[in-house]
């Protein structure tokens, strides 16, 4: 039943692909036809992964070989369902957004990028649920392509270069994948899964394996010192792209091979993750603070959330290295929970930033402003992601970063020394994070939403059409479920961690609370916190109430004080000058960019010269040897040519000529 | 749910907050008055503010959206929140099954942001200055906070507030432990920091005319603001209290036993503002690039007292 149900979300893929390549030329239909498909292959898409994980019912199914060497096998287990859950879910809100949004921003192509929305989510999809590696390979390069179409949709000359670098970025990240899924095969004897799990294999080899592919899905997740490539993609990706982007494939890849294949046997595994993570998070966010362009600092603040997400792994397999499952289980708890989280709100904040764009045409903040008057429900909805983001109580950024803190608290109460002594630190880097993520979210409402409107677009801008606002508010009825539906949520996503190891399901709710493992430890109760929130805003309307003047009322037509000179929107506060005072507390982050980008323009410049002596080098071969053999057949042509005489005598001799060597030849 | 009865105490907790706010204000104008030897405003000038704003007109900009004008209530719901998750009275956190101390500062940042938006909301370029002093504040004096607030946590084995307190009082995290002791000092900055009092009134900038976000505000709004910005100070200064004060809460909930612990707290809270004035009027505003000096220092004694606690194991 459920395998049945998800055939027809992968046949309804395919069914939608190839349906929009072939209206390309009615492109609105094309459209449709590929947002509708798209839409109902992601609830059938929903509906098996929540059965699945619901009803803890895993399914596996076996396909005919298209190679000898590796069988076409497929299987859903909880961690697989959870990734398709939470792909399903952004590719559902994306395919309404798209109805209105591809108009403008695709228009005639919508065909083909029907076809590569639905292959890109189709192959994300396969790849978290093929049980084979080949398959997985193949799927994931796939995608890569796939979204490397996408990528370049916009077809100008930024988008082409941005494409380019997400091209090469993509496929370094493959070969070292490559290479660690070799090594894997090596010590297996075969592709599948479940003898990678089983093989025999050396500590030494177990760390390069890991190494490798720490290093190939690092570089796909965008974590630092490999995330310069995200800003320059995600500023020219369409925001759907980028919505779909943002679920993080590359994180599955990482869990399934250090955690299940290889049990994350040692515990400097998961300080490094939870190293490189925390740095990601302070340096992404403190990147993203200082940005004007919105694409750009929510690229940015994808690194940071890829961050917090492995964090929160890294606590969970140095868990399962020092055999404790419950911490094992608590931290990988709040890195999958991070991660639907940030599919959710990051996919939100895109779809804002795309409806924004919509209307002003441009990804400058500092020539918005004032958007959430003619915007309103833009307006909201940014509120609401930037909110989740920034880890406000009771939204759902702050119950996995809650986890996170639990988490790191218990590997800093009961674990080896290095962990001990590391784990509060990391706390602090959390707490920083937070810290500035709110700063750098204030600032982007700020200066985006509210305040006076800073350009002429900015001013015209109106309110986006019916599907946008649907896309958005879907996804803002995402995060409030994701928090305060945290008592039912989390149970599940705590299955799917405890399933990696085959360790007992922990206990982490109970009634309207969640707690991690220990009710002494702490608790959480997102749903009371929202209602005593809600309860507690009677007294201040009820101060006001009773004390209010009978004369008094509200007058809304003033301008903002301006030391009694004429009010001009110039005056108001602006993006760069808001998050100056982190470029100067943060001197030494900001000036290590700038010195890379130099060091990086020289290795590009000699990249160029590199380049440039391959077109000499290209050229030699063609002169040399391609130039000859077309001299030569050129050559050959005149010579021929000088025996056409065009004088029929001349012709009779020689065919007497050749009549008289063919008998010579015979009588011989 | 809570408990009935630990419902009732923190709603005490919140409503006798609220009430008792403007008069410390007020209290702290009077001590400035004295110590600039001027006679100074009645100790309850600042609930005569608060009516009288109540009763005047609010002027909104135009430019201003729905964020401006419920920041106000929003900022006073969650602080009155807060308030009900300290332990202040007794020595259980009356809503500690709701959140720990984790939540409690993370409801710190919900008032730090919608009192930043508000400002850049109103368009006016001074409050936009007090905004993004605001959030760089919180920048720097947040991960001190959570590391002390981390370190006690890892002694007490929770991060309930209720149970930090218990141990504290009883004695079974020790006084002469120098993970308490440097802990406590860099609490006590950074919750004197937090009450944006001189010289780290940087977002509000008090004796300025223009008071950072609060620029634009007037009527009502501005009295809500102004009576939320005194009931923070009381709230900051109840979560050190809380940690590393708790003396003299109620163990067991009577009728005498909170009458003591309320007193108690009222003597707490009035030598906190004691010193504070002493510290306040010796003092010019600092900078805000002058600040980091200081939070770098009781970062520094955070990070000290996690070493001492290191070195105990």
């Amino acid at each position: 039943m459920v395998q049945q149900i998800f055939m027809l979300s992968v046949f309804l893929y395919i069914a939608a692909a190839f349906l929009s390549l072939v209206m390309n030329r009615i492109y609105k239909v094309a459209n449709y036809i590929s947002a509708i498909g798209t839409f109902a292959a992601a609830i059938a898409g929903l509906v098996s992964t929540i059965i699945v994980l619901v009803q803890g019912m895993p399914f596996a199914a076996e396909f005919p070989r298209f190679v000898p060497f590796a069988r076409f096998t497929i299987e859903v287990d909880y961690l697989s369902a959870f990734m398709i859950l939470v792909i399903s879910l952004i590719a559902a809100v994306t395919a309404i957004f798209t109805l209105t949004y591809n108009e403008r921003y695709i228009g005639k192509n919508a065909g083909i990028f029907g076809f590569l929305n639905n292959i890109y989510i189709l192959s994300m999809i396969l790849a978290v649920a093929s049980s084979n590696a080949f398959y997985f390979l193949v799927f994931w390069e796939i995608m890569t392509l796939a979204s490397y179409f996408l990528v370049i949709a916009k077809q100008d000359k930024e988008a082409i270069n941005s494409g380019f670098v997400y091209f090469a970025v993509a496929h370094a990240a493959v070969t070292l994948i490559i290479f660690s899924i070799i090594v894997l095969y090596i010590y297996a004897g075969s592709f599948d899964f479940s003898d990678f799990r089983n093989a025999e294999i050396p500590q030494a080899t177990k760390n390069l394996i890991f190494l490798l592919s720490f290093l190939g899905f690092g570089i796909k997740a965008g974590i630092v010192p490999f995330h310069t490539w995200l800003p320059i993609t995600y500023s020219s990706a369409p925001s759907t792209v980028s919505a779909l982007m943002s679920t993080k494939v590359a994180i599955y890849g990482l869990i399934r091979i250090g955690v299940d294949f290889l049990g994350a046997s040692v515990w400097w595994w998961g300080l490094t993750l939870l190293a490189f993570g925390a740095i990601s998070a302070v340096v992404g966010i403190l990147y993203a603070s200082v940005e004007k362009d919105l694409n750009r600092l929510l690229a940015y603040s994808s690194t940071e959330n890829v961050g917090i997400i492995l964090m929160g792994i890294g606590v969970g397999m140095i868990g399962f290295a020092v055999e404790q499952p419950v911490l094992g289980t608590l931290g990988m708890l709040a890195g999958l929970y991070h991660m639907v989280n940030h599919a959710v709100f990051k996919g939100l904040l895109f779809l804002c930033t795309g409806s924004v764009i919509y209307r002003v045409q441009t990804t400058n903040m500092e020539e918005m402003g004032g958007l959430a008057k003619r915007m309103p429900w833009t307006g909201f909805a940014f509120l609401i992601g930037a909110l989740a983001i920034s880890a406000i109580p009771p939204l759902n950024g702050f119950v996995s970063e809650w986890f996170l803190y639990q988490s790191l608290f218990m590997a800093g109460n009961h674990s080896i020394l290095a962990v001990k002594a590391l784990s509060p630190l990391f706390a602090v880097m959390l707490a920083l994070t937070g810290a500035i993520a709110a700063m750098c979210f204030v600032k982007a409402y700020g200066v985006v939403f509210a305040g006076p409107s800073r350009s002429e677009h900015a001013r015209e801008a109106r309110e986006v059409p019916v599907p946008m606002i649907a896309g958005m508010m879907l996804l803002v009825v995402g995060i409030l479920v994701l928090g305060l539906g945290a008592p039912v949520v989390a149970p599940y996503i705590g299955h799917v961690a405890s399933s990696l190891l085959n360790t007992s399901s922990p206990q982490v709710s109970e009634g309207l609370t969640v707690y991690p493992t220990s009710k002494t430890q702490a608790m959480l109760s997102t749903p009371l916190l929202f209602l005593f929130l809600m309860g507690l805003l009677v007294v201040p309307l009820f101060i006001v109430w009773t004390l209010r003047g009978e004369k008094s009322g509200r007058r809304m037509d003033s301008t903002p004080w301006a030391t009694g000179y004429a009010y001009s929107a110039r005056m108001a506060y602006s993006a760069t000058a808001f998050s100056q005072p982190l470029r100067v507390l943060f001197h030494p982050v900001y000036w290590i960019r700038t010195t890379l980008v130099e060091v990086g323009s020289k290795i590009a410049s000699y990249f160029r010269q590199v380049v440039g002596c391959i077109d000499r080098l290209e050229s030699f071969w063609e002169n040399t040897v391609y130039g000859s053999l077309a001299r030569g057949t050129v050559l050959l042509g005149k010579r021929i040519q000088d025996i056409q005489l065009g004088n029929v005598r001349m012709y009779c001799l020689y065919i007497i000529i050749t009549l008289v060597i063919l008998l010579i030849t015979t009588i011989r | 749910m809570p408990g009935s009865d630990s419902l009732l105490i923190g709603l005490v907790q919140a409503v006798f907050l609220l009430l008792i706010a403007p008069f410390f204000t007020g209290l702290s104008r009077v001590l400035r008055a004295k110590l600039h030897s001027r006679k100074g405003p009645s100790i309850l000038q600042d609930y005569r503010d608060l009516f009288k704003l109540m009763k005047r007109q609010e002027v909104v900009p135009a430019q201003a959206g729905w964020v401006f004008r419920v920041t106000p209530y929003v900022i006073m719901a969650t602080l009155l929140l807060i308030a009900m998750m300290i332990p202040i009275f007794t020595l259980k956190s009356p809503l500690g099954m709701i959140g720990d101390l984790i939540v409690v500062v993370y409801l710190f940042t919900v008032v730090r942001f919608f009192f930043s938006t508000a400002g850049l909301d109103s368009g006016s370029g001074f409050a936009g200055i007090g905004s993004s002093r605001e959030m760089s504040l919180g920048v720097l004096v947040e991960p001190t906070i959570i590391l002390v607030l981390f370190v006690i946590a890892l002694l007490s084995g929770s991060t309930d507030l209720g149970t930090i307190s218990q141990k504290v009082a009883s004695g079974e995290i020790s006084y002469y432990n120098p993970v308490i002791l440097s802990g406590l000092v860099a609490l006590a900055v950074a919750t004197y920091i937090e009450t944006g009092k001189v010289p780290f009134d940087l977002a509000e900038a008090e004796p300025e005319i223009q008071e950072g976000p609060l620029t634009e505000y007037s009527g009502p709004s501005l009295a809500i603001l102004k009576w939320s910005l005194g009931l923070k100070q009381l709230v900051v200064i109840a979560l050190f209290l809380a940690v590393f004060f708790p003396f003299g809460n109620a163990a067991v909930v009577t009728p005498s036993s909170l009458l003591v612990s309320i007193v108690l707290f009222l003597l707490k809270v009035a030598v906190f503002y004691v010193i504070a004035a002493l510290l306040e009027n010796s003092m010019a505003r600092f900078v805000l690039f002058k600040t980091p000096e200081v939070t770098w220092v009781i970062f520094g004694i955070a990070l000290l007292s996690f070493v001492f606690y290191l070195v105990n194991l």
